[in-house]
């Protein structure tokens, strides 16, 4: 059981002692200026901070801006530790330095009870564990923006080092004014002494390029002006004009136009084409057979004078397709598939406590459940698509990606060229929701750039092509089984899920000099059941990871999406079995989680659960952790001529210190919306390797006029920060669940939910 | 072919057939105007053709030709913005934003021709689709907009 901690602990052990613990501060992502762009008149102070002549502070920005905020707020640490107006910090494109690797999204990826660091100080074996697989995310250096981990990073590395940067340039001022650095004061980018002698961070930079604080430490918490504050989003106005700049928005001189037509079949190619009748289309330049790049699906890319022409040409070319030589996915098949491993496979342990076979022998009543959610596409407004051009042994893309350096690898290979040959332009994205970890049209474009003579070429996809050539949230089936004794407490749990596990694949195509020849346990597979706060005294949670053939990816929570469903709506059974109320069962069972308690509290004290509704509405709720913040809703729900109307949800979160609250009330809206959108209509069918879904209208969202009114409540924390922009999806549908059991007693266990 | 577009006159060397969304976008430039789903299913490409809130995805640029076309280019300014414009920063609607220029086109139609629109008109005309569910702030910002031009200020 659990070989992999064990092993990472040894190794963790090993690690620490050879070389210290001391070996991942804040400090050792500082990084040297020589990383920052070297820009006439500005002057950087370390990996991540220039100046400007005129005082303003500039930041490498390593992190994509989807929508989260997150821009934003790592602005706003910088500009909280050197005491500047946020509006005086600009961002600019980090490059492609180790220092901007993502090292919370990789420790995260361990698969711990997170009950087990939930006390003071974290157990050793955790932390050897964390240390270990930090060490290997720092030397690896991944730059991804997801797992909701951008503030959890980067959290200490930024104000670490904006803290020495001001601490260089208040040194620089003491030099120059021949005073102590103590009697310097710095208040909206202005350094300032008694004697009268003033400075914005400009006049100072170069002297504080040389500068060697000593003893630096970031600003106390009571010293925060802009830390814990609803600030504005930086972002926003240029997004109310049309201005922001999205990959689909990224104009060139001389640039063309190119259309992405991709076999029917997943992962199918196309053997060869006519291009005769797309040829003879007015504006249409060239036909391009294209390879499957990064585990997704080939085809032909029609190059034209615009997007229309050339997705006029698309349709005209007579392609033959090659199907892959795999088994032809199929959601009837793979259902059935993943049924007969849950009764025939046992699968990896995730979790186990107490002694559950014991238990289940014992029980005088048995609770069991099947529990089953479908494939999903991620479907971003705006669909895939890349700029890319290939001249002179050079490659220049601009790209709406969440991994800009994955899309560097895959732009150098598709051209042939060293890495250091590609230049990466991260534009805004309009959606990413895990889609944009991928790197397949990438690949696409910078092979269309090939054929086009040096000039630019925007590649973009239909929204036909994007929802049919996702990387889908798998198809999960749970089994459950609850023991209770014969006073009808419960004594044991055990949870056995079958699906596709989704980092070994994602790993094998996006980052393959990463990828094993076995697959390791995904603990994305597990999470959201194998990590559940409920005190039950024996638990046994397992999965059994299925490979359908079906490219899988991250969906927006992973498998929490679709894992809480599956057991705050089997917790919501046991209440019921138990003629409990559901918030009271809950609470019974979470005495050794204080801290889950009290999020669940406060979602249902602002809902007033318990309190009368109109006749025909009903209350459900459910609690979930993931990504470090707990997160419970309340949603009130009725039927509306046979249709499910959810009115109002109230959200309570817990995800540690708060940088911008502003931004958690948005991400909590969008992820119940998100959430909605997948509980009530998410569905994706892949009939003989060929996806059924193509566009809005079979694949819905909510709209405005669905959308419920969603209230947040922070819980105030000191702990490290944790995840805003996935939490609170998990919760949504097991909180509708669970209100439409309550309103007709039929209990929903599968998705999307159906009256 | 001659475009009205934002108060000028524009030469399009476009296909009649050319839906308006790409000739705006790819001949002219306006990329403020966004491509979503199009079939006129999601309101990302939404422009005012004489006042009217129009799906430019599937509008064949024939068929405006000599009328009156109105992007979110010319709807406000960072300095000078139009009262919903200033609504949506207000309430911090936008986030990944792609989808807020089409939004703000059918907001700014609606509130033309239905200064002070109920929750119930604002659900009939409001039907653009966004992905990061921004929708109870689009609909405090329409309130804060519509309440605002009614004294005749700024939001």
């Amino acid at each position: 059981m659990k070989r992999r901690t064990w092993l990472l602990s040894a190794l963790g052990a090993t690690g620490a002692l050879v070389v210290g613990w001391g070996v991942l501060p804040a400090r050792s992502r500082m990084g040297s200026p020589e990383l920052m762009l070297q820009t006439a008149g500005d002057v950087a102070l370390n990996g991540w901070i220039k100046i400007a002549k005129d005082g303003a502070v500039i930041l490498a920005m390593p992190r994509s801006e989807m929508g989260q905020g997150v821009h934003t707020a790592l602005a706003m640490l910088v500009a909280e530790e050197l005491d500047v107006p946020l509006s005086r910090v600009r961002l600019e494109q980090a490059g492609a330095d180790s220092i901007y690797g993502n090292v919370a999204m990789l420790v995260a990826s361990l698969p711990f009870h997170p009950l087990d660091s939930e006390g003071g100080e974290k157990p050793t074996k955790i932390k050897m564990a964390e240390w270990v697989v930090g060490k290997l995310a720092r030397e690896l250096g991944i730059n991804a923006t997801g797992g909701s981990s951008t503030i959890a990073d980067l959290w200490d590395p930024l104000r670490m080092a904006a803290a020495t940067a001001r601490a260089s340039l208040v040194q620089a001022a003491a030099t120059a004014w021949k005073v102590p650095a103590n009697d310097i004061t710095v208040a909206n980018g202005l350094m300032k002494h008694a004697s009268g002698k003033t400075a914005h961070f400009g006049e100072m930079a170069a002297g504080a390029a040389g500068a060697t604080p000593q003893g630096i430490s970031t600003k106390a918490r009571k010293d925060w002006k802009l830390i814990g504050q609803s600030t504005a989003r930086t972002d926003i106005p240029s997004k109310v004009t049309g201005q922001a700049q999205f990959g689909m928005d990224v104009r060139l001189p001389g640039m063309l136009f190119a259309a992405m037509r991709m076999s029917p079949v997943l992962a199918g190619t196309a053997s060869s084409m006519d291009t005769q009748a797309a040829l003879a289309i007015a504006g249409v330049e060239n036909v391009v057979q294209i390879d499957a790049w990064g585990g997704g699906t080939g085809g032909v890319a029609v190059v034209g004078k615009s997007s229309w022409h050339a997705r006029q040409g698309a349709q005209a070319v007579q392609v033959q397709w090659q199907n892959p030589s795999t088994a032809l996915a199929d959601t009837a098949r793979i259902q059935a598939d993943l049924l007969k491993a849950l009764n025939t496979e046992s699968g990896f342990t995730f979790h186990e406590q107490g002694v559950p076979t014991q238990a289940e022998k014992a029980a005088a009543t048995r609770i069991d459940a099947l529990y089953q959610a479908p494939y999903l596409a991620h479907a971003t407004m705006e669909p895939m698509n890349c700029t890319a051009q290939v001249k002179d042994g050079k490659v220049e893309i601009w790209a709406p990606t969440q991994v800009p350096q994955m899309a560097r690898d895959m732009a150098a290979k598709v051209a042939k060229v060293d890495k250091d040959q590609v230049t990466v332009h991260v534009t805004q994205l309009g959606g990413g929701f895990g889609r944009r970890l991928e790197v397949d049209f990438i690949g696409q474009a910078v092979q269309v750039a090939m054929a086009c003579k040096g000039l630019p070429v925007q590649l973009s996809w239909s929204r036909e092509e994007d929802m049919t050539h996702d990387f889908y949230r798998p198809m999960h089936l749970a089994k459950f089984q609850a023991s209770l004794d014969d006073k009808g407490e419960v004594t044991s749990l055990r949870i056995k899920s079958a699906g596709d596990a989704i980092t070994p694949r994602w790993m094998a195509r996006a980052a393959p000099h990463l990828s094993g020849p076995i697959d390791m346990p995904d603990k994305t597979a597990s999470e959201g059941l194998f990590d559940l706060p409920y005190g039950f005294a024996s638990q046994h949670m397992s999965h059994v990871a299925t490979k359908s053939g079906v490219p899988v990816g991250f969906w927006r929570s992973v498998g929490h999406s679709h894992n809480a469903f599956f057991s705050e709506s089997f917790i919501d059974e046991l209440a019921a079995a138990t003629k409990q109320d559901p918030l009271a069962f809950r609470l019974n069972w979470l005495k050794d989680a204080p801290r889950y308690a009290a999020v669940l509290k406060l979602a249902a004290d602002k809902a007033a659960w318990g309190t009368p509704l109109p006749a025909g509405r009903a209350r459900g709720i459910a609690l979930h952790e993931s990504f470090g913040s707990i997160v419970a809703q309340v949603a009130e729900v009725s039927l509306e001529q046979g249709q499910i109307r959810v009115h109002r949800v109230v959200c309570a979160i817990d995800c540690g210190t708060v940088v911008n609250p502003g931004t958690v009330a948005q991400q909590m809206e969008s992820s119940v919306i998100y959430g909605l959108s997948a509980a009530l209509f998410g569905k994706i069918d892949i009939v003989g390797g060929v996806v059924q879904q193509g566009n809005f209208p079979s694949y819905p969202m909510v709209s405005l006029s669905q959308a419920p009114q969603v209230e947040t409540h922070i819980v105030p924390s000191t702990r490290h920060p944790a995840g805003v922009g996935e939490p609170a999806v998990p919760p949504i549908a097991p909180a509708v669940g669970n209100a439409l059991f309550a309103l007709t007693g039929k209990r929903q266990r599968a998705l999307p939910l159906v009256v | 072919m001659e475009l009205h577009i934002n108060g000028e006159s524009r030469t399009a060397n476009a296909d009649p057939s050319m839906p308006l969304l790409w000739v705006l976008r790819d001949e002219l430039n306006l990329t403020g105007t966004k491509f979503g789903c199009g079939i006129a299913a999601c309101g990302a490409c939404t422009v005012h053709v004489n006042g009217q809130a129009v799906r430019s995805c599937v509008m064949p640029v024939s068929a405006v030709a000599h009328q009156k076309i109105r992007t979110i280019e010319s709807l406000g300014t960072a300095e000078k913005p139009h009262p919903l414009q200033a609504a949506w920063i207000a309430e911090q609607v936008p986030q990944c934003g792609y989808c807020q220029s089409g939004m703000l086109m059918a907001a700014a139609a609606l509130l033309d021709k239905t200064p002070n629109p109920s929750d119930a008109e604002i659900d009939a005309a409001m039907t653009n689709l966004c992905r990061c569910g921004t929708y109870q702030r689009v609909r405090a910002a329409i309130h804060r907009a519509a309440a605002q031009m009614k004294k005749g200020g700024a939001a």
